[in-house]
């Protein structure tokens, strides 16, 4: 199937001011103050798509769509959330009335964001009633999600919302995602900016591939047993990028990669995991908390993942793709995009986001985020010179060559 | 054999150094590609350890620069690069080994050790 990128792009901005009504609607029936931080179209697994419902225990509505955008809507609210909107509308302590309170307004919400698109396309989109889901990670996926897709499409807003300046914010989720009919038709090849969605999941593949590459080059160094939970990539609006990332202070590093593919590479841990790597790497102590050994043994792991992340896209796409040295950063996680996304404006307002997340299956806290950022324009070239056989060629053993 | 340790990472080069210091001399360390030259020159190493990915001048360059200079220079690649196309840029250069990074101590040893019996 060909898609047509200036479409989606439209289609994602309907997906956004379908999160702002859908939040506006939260805030009329609570007085819940509502923002909404990200919209993205994502493809994505299933698994990765259960893995932003692990951690918190989530409940909402899931809604049948059919009509011209035929498939299914989720809209899920965390624990604050839930709690803040029975507290509001059923001041008694009645489980039955609190669940229904969620359906309701999960349904309101949910035609608020639908209502959007179907009046763009001058088409009707027809919602089935609410069924109330709760849980974490698969309980609250779509139905669509499980019948073995190895791809999704999905359409994802976060809004952050917040009782009262002192409560703690809220986040909820909106998931769209179209069956493959109802994306073939809104996505038409209109525009001539078409991509082939076979050859975004090979490349969305091959990079789930590279960051489990990474990932294992993160074990081997240092001995902390790391797997990839999430790969998705994304077409984001470049100004959403920083927020996606969040205020959350992180140590990393960040890379310019150029080639047949640019663009930049960053590399994030969490504090405790950027500490944990590096008292693995350098068994001794220091008296900076970041000072130049740290940073010196950041940057080489960070330019050993970055080899691991894009070396398999080079490979396939029988190209070169160099990265520069690695620059060490300490910042919030939106301070550290701020600069890259600022070049990227200058240029275009969407980019593709390929967003990898490491973390581990034991108890030790651990998560690393890879975000890379290609030159869209190089992106959408390099996709269509792929050559879907040439898919399984990311990996070259250098005794082959030598 | 004396060894020249080329890699912008302090951190690296103290790895490399721990592991060829057991059978070997190394004669320097160079953080770029324009030291690596330079050392070269100066030191007359049997076999130069050399970074792909460093500031001012990348090692498959400084590989090209030392092997014009002296064609029976060995060099041996050390890099986190796993790319064909970057592999044979290295070969046209010179370069006589590939060693990928994260490495084992004895794959280290095993590629000086079957260059040195060559």
């Amino acid at each position: 199937m060909e898609i047509d990128i200036r479409e989606l792009e439209t289609y994602q901005k309907l997906a956004h001011d379908g999160a702002q009504s859908a939040a506006q609607s939260l805030s009329q029936l609570t007085g819940i103050d509502t923002r909404v931080q990200v919209t993205d179209v994502s493809l994505m697994s299933p698994s990765s798509l259960s893995y932003e419902f692990i951690g918190d225990e989530f409940a909402g509505v899931n809604i049948d769509l059919s009509g011209e955008i035929a498939g299914e809507i989720v809209l899920a609210f965390d624990e604050h959330g839930r709690t803040a909107i029975t507290e509001t509308l059923v001041p008694a302590d009645d489980p039955e009335k609190q669940k229904s309170s969620i359906e309701e307004v999960g349904n309101i919400m949910t035609s608020g964001f639908v209502d959007g698109w179907a009046n763009y396309l001058e088409a009707k989109i027809k919602s089935s009633p609410p069924t109330y889901i709760q849980g974490t990670g698969d309980d609250i996926l779509p139905n669509s999600a499980s019948e073995g897709d190895t791809h999704l499409f999905v359409f994802r807003s976060r809004v952050e919302a917040s009782k009262d300046a002192v409560t703690d914010p809220i986040d909820f989720r909106i998931l769209l995602v179209p069956d493959s009919d109802s994306l073939e038709r809104a996505l038409e090849p209109d525009t001539g900016n078409i991509v082939s969605l076979e050859k975004l999941e090979v490349f969305n593949e091959m990079t789930r591939e590279g960051a489990e590459k990474s990932a294992m080059n993160i074990s081997s160094m240092t001995g902390i047993d790391t797997t990839v939970n999430v790969s998705r990539l994304s077409l984001i609006p470049i100004e959403d990028i920083p927020k996606e990332v969040g205020n959350k202070r992180y140590v990393g590093t960040v890379m310019e990669f150029r080639g047949k593919i640019s663009g930049y590479l960053v590399i994030l841990f969490d504090q405790p995991s950027g500490r944990a790597v590096v008292d693995a790497l350098v068994p001794m102590e220091t008296d900076e908390q970041w000072g130049e050994t740290e940073q010196g043994a950041l940057r080489e792991l960070g330019n050993i993942m970055t080899s691991g992340f894009v070396d398999g896209w080079a490979n396939v796409l029988n190209a070169e793709i160099k990265h520069s040295p690695p620059e060490f950063v300490a910042d919030t996680g939106a301070s550290i995009l701020r600069p890259i996304t600022g070049k990227i404006a200058e240029t275009e307002d969407h980019a593709f986001m390929l967003d990898s997340n490491v973390q581990t299956n034991s108890d030790q806290v651990f998560t690393c985020q890879m975000l890379a950022l290609p030159r869209r324009d190089e992106l959408e070239a390099a996709l269509d010179d792929l050559l879907l056989e040439n898919a399984e060629n990311t990996r070259v053993d250098p005794d082959d060559l030598f | 054999m004396d060894v020249l340790i080329t890699d912008d990472s302090g951190f690296m080069r103290d790895l490399l150094r721990e592991i060829l210091e057991e059978e070997h001399n190394v004669v320097g360390e160079a953080e770029n590609g324009v030291e690596a030259v330079e050392l070269y020159q100066e030191k007359d190493p049997d076999i130069v350890f050399m970074d792909i990915v460093m500031p001012i001048k990348d090692g498959i360059e400084a590989t090209g620069e030392i092997t014009d200079m002296d064609p029976s220079a060995t060099v041996v690649m050390c890099t986190s690069v796993e790319q064909a196309e970057q592999m044979k840029e290295s070969i046209k250069a010179g370069a006589e080994g590939y060693i990928t990074k994260p490495f084992q101590k004895e794959s280290v040893l095993e590629e000086i050790n079957s260059i040195a019996a060559e």
